[in-house]
């Protein structure tokens, strides 16, 4: 016999007031599960979705161009930067492109727009803009075709097979244009991003701004992201002072504040649980520790320690707690595993979540911090909430408490 | 002179009734030694209980000294009272008073668990005792499946398991039978003949005080009578 097998004992005394307060710890995890795990996964997915559809998890420059992204400011050596990348182990894949914001104009309408020139095969590893087709073919290599996004489409009136005049300032300051057929139609996680894109063969963009068989910028996937800060090290290391090289931490730092700040709203929305927990465990244990008050007399007259006495109370709101969360825990992950594989469908606001870069459905993701954050706090909340009546006990007088009826 | 195992001297207790003082003990002075088979006889309201619980370090006095084993109780910490209390003293209630959601053997244990002494030892002491007590075969019952006697036998048994010096037993036969009564009695006086454990015990009944070797009567909070037998 220990002390925490009377603990355990005295927490079924009662047993529907037990049954109460661990239903309540019980719902307060699986909501605390869910939240968790439905939030991160849609802040994962905007992340995700902006790495996929174009800022990828590196990229290279030439210096200067994040700063002001002319078309003058193409890579001084794309085919060093290729050997550079061979050299670097942990690099998924790559893609050169060509970057410069011009103007897109139909029969009916024109759009300013952010010009990307691929290489079709490389750029299909890295984005996954030809799985974001929603009508015709992706990009297959023939000169002057164009992928636009399907808002952009609306809105210029145009639609597959139409053609389109792109125009943007050339590497002389001269405008450069030229007239491309639409092939394909996609829709990203994105609308801002869906309406101001359009994807052209490289060579067209290249021969349209007069840059030669330079590129704007390369374009990389991680095939372990744990190694990214050595890759990014490496790479600035080979290449030298004449380029830049950033994470997508660093062209993002505004979607990763987002984040850590999402992390930090987590511990206020575990804090309101955790307080509205508390009061019920304190209510419980309070009335728990009142209908003892005379076997507390006896304890401390057969000699047991204000101290014990006082762990034993914090046992029993302990043991309510690890079991309330165990059990909340559970059913929280057998809910999350099913939607972790379907997502949920919030369709009904999908217009809404597109602004910010999310799809309709949102997988829940469910990451180490979340499971200590929701298998730690409640069983601390729990002995936190039981301190103030565990300490009444422990400060009975013996011969009081042995009187009370 | 042999010193005594406890000495009272000038003893008073004063209790706040709605603000109104209410003496319960006035100047008493006494002394117990050890392997006695004492009785604080008195009717209801003469201050029996208020001594035992004073002697049992269960409350402080208003004013005068109590020494136990030499030391002045008033001296001592609250930890180093209940310390005293794990060690030293061993109580018996007049509502038997055993943990609930404990068995039998569980409860004659508790103390011993507070003591640290291991798992093993402690059942075999435990069980020991009860065994002394004809209650071995009680071990498994909770509380509420036991008779009053059975359940005054355990609380006997939890007091002596630990050796204390002094059993205090405040109205022990009080909820039982007049036949149970006297077999509890009679248990407890095997104990201190056999033990050498001093007991104290305080009870109205006549028959209970027949075996005492010592009673101490009290009346409205004075000793007025000391019988040795």
């Amino acid at each position: 016999m220990r002390l925490t097998t009377v603990a355990w004992r005295n927490v079924w005394r009662n047993k529907r007031r037990s049954i109460v307060i661990l239903v309540s710890i019980m719902v307060g995890v699986i909501a605390t599960v869910l939240m968790d795990t439905l939030s991160r996964g849609m802040i994962f997915q905007i992340l995700d979705n902006q790495i996929r559809s174009h800022v990828s998890h590196l990229q290279i420059h030439r210096k200067g161009f994040r700063d002001n992204p002319v078309i003058q400011a193409t890579i001084p050596d794309a085919d060093r930067v290729e050997d550079a990348l061979k050299n670097v182990r942990g690099i998924a894949s790559s893609t050169p492109r060509v970057l410069t914001y011009g103007l897109i104009s139909s029969a009916t309408n024109s759009s300013g727009i952010f010009l990307l020139g691929v290489d079709h095969d490389r750029e299909k590893n890295v984005t996954t803009i030809n799985k974001s087709l929603l009508a015709g073919e992706y990009l297959s290599g023939k000169p002057n075709e164009a992928v636009i996004g399907e808002a952009l489409a609306e809105k210029l009136g145009v639609g597959l097979g139409d053609r389109i005049v792109a125009m943007a300032s050339a590497v002389d300051g001269h405008v450069g244009s030229d007239v491309f057929r639409i092939v394909g139609l996609f829709e990203t996680f994105s609308s801002e991003f869906d309406k101001s894109t359009i994807y052209i063969p490289l060579a067209s963009a290249q021969s349209m701004l007069t840059i030669g068989d330079r590129v704007s910028e390369f374009a990389l996937i991680m095939s372990d992201l744990e190694r990214l800060p050595a890759i990014q090290k490496s790479l600035k290391e080979q290449l030298g002072d004449g380029y830049e090289v950033f994470t997508y931490g660093e062209i993002l730092p505004l979607l990763l504040a987002q984040i850590d700040m999402y992390d930090q709203s987590m511990f206020i929305f575990y804090g309101i649980i955790g307080i509205a927990l508390i009061f019920g465990i304190i209510n419980t244990m309070l009335m728990s520790v009142f209908e003892r008050i005379h076997e507390f007399g006896v304890l401390k007259a057969i000699g047991m320690p204000d101290s014990r006495l006082l762990m034993m109370v914090l046992l029993e709101a302990l043991h309510l707690g690890i079991i309330g969360t165990a059990l909340g825990f559970a059913i929280g992950y057998a809910l999350y595993l099913p939607l972790s594989h379907t997502g949920l469908d919030l369709r009904m606001f999908s217009d809404g979540l597109r602004s910010f870069g999310v799809g309709a459905i949102i997988y829940p993701v469910l990451t180490w911090g979340s499971v200590v954050n929701a298998l730690f706090i409640i069983p601390f909340v729990s002995v936190i909430g039981a301190l103030y009546p565990a300490m009444r006990a422990a400060r009975l007088t013996p011969v009081s408490a042995i009187r009370h009826v | 002179m042999e010193q005594k195992l406890i000495r009272v001297e000038n003893l008073e207790k004063l209790y706040q009734d709605n603000g109104v003082p209410v003496r319960a003990l006035h100047d008493i002075s006494l002394s117990i030694g050890q392997g006695e088979f004492s009785a604080i006889a008195g009717p209801s309201g003469s201050g029996k209980t208020t001594l035992l619980n004073l002697i049992g370090a269960l409350d402080k006095p208003t004013n005068g000294a109590i020494f136990f084993e030499g030391e002045d109780l008033s001296s001592k910490t609250k930890k180093e009272l209940s310390s005293l209390r794990l060690h030293r003293l061993g109580f018996v209630f007049q509502a038997y008073n055993l943990i609930p959601v404990l068995s039998a053997l569980e409860n004659v244990e508790f103390a011993m668990m507070l003591l640290g002494i291991p798992d093993r030892e402690r059942n075999r002491r435990a069980m020991a005792t009860m065994e002394e007590l004809g209650i071995a075969e009680l071990a498994h019952k909770r509380p509420n499946q036991m008779s009053g006697g059975q359940q005054q036998r355990a609380a006997v048994a939890r007091a002596i398991v630990t050796n204390p010096s002094v059993v205090l037993a405040d109205e022990p036969t009080a909820n039982l039978d007049s036949v149970t009564a006297h077999g509890l009695i009679e248990l407890m006086e095997r104990m201190n003949k056999e033990k050498n454990i001093t007991f104290i015990f305080s009870s109205h009944d006549q028959q209970v005080l027949e075996h005492a070797r010592r009673i101490l009567v009290l009346k409205d909070g004075t000793l007025v009578d000391e019988i040795n037998k």
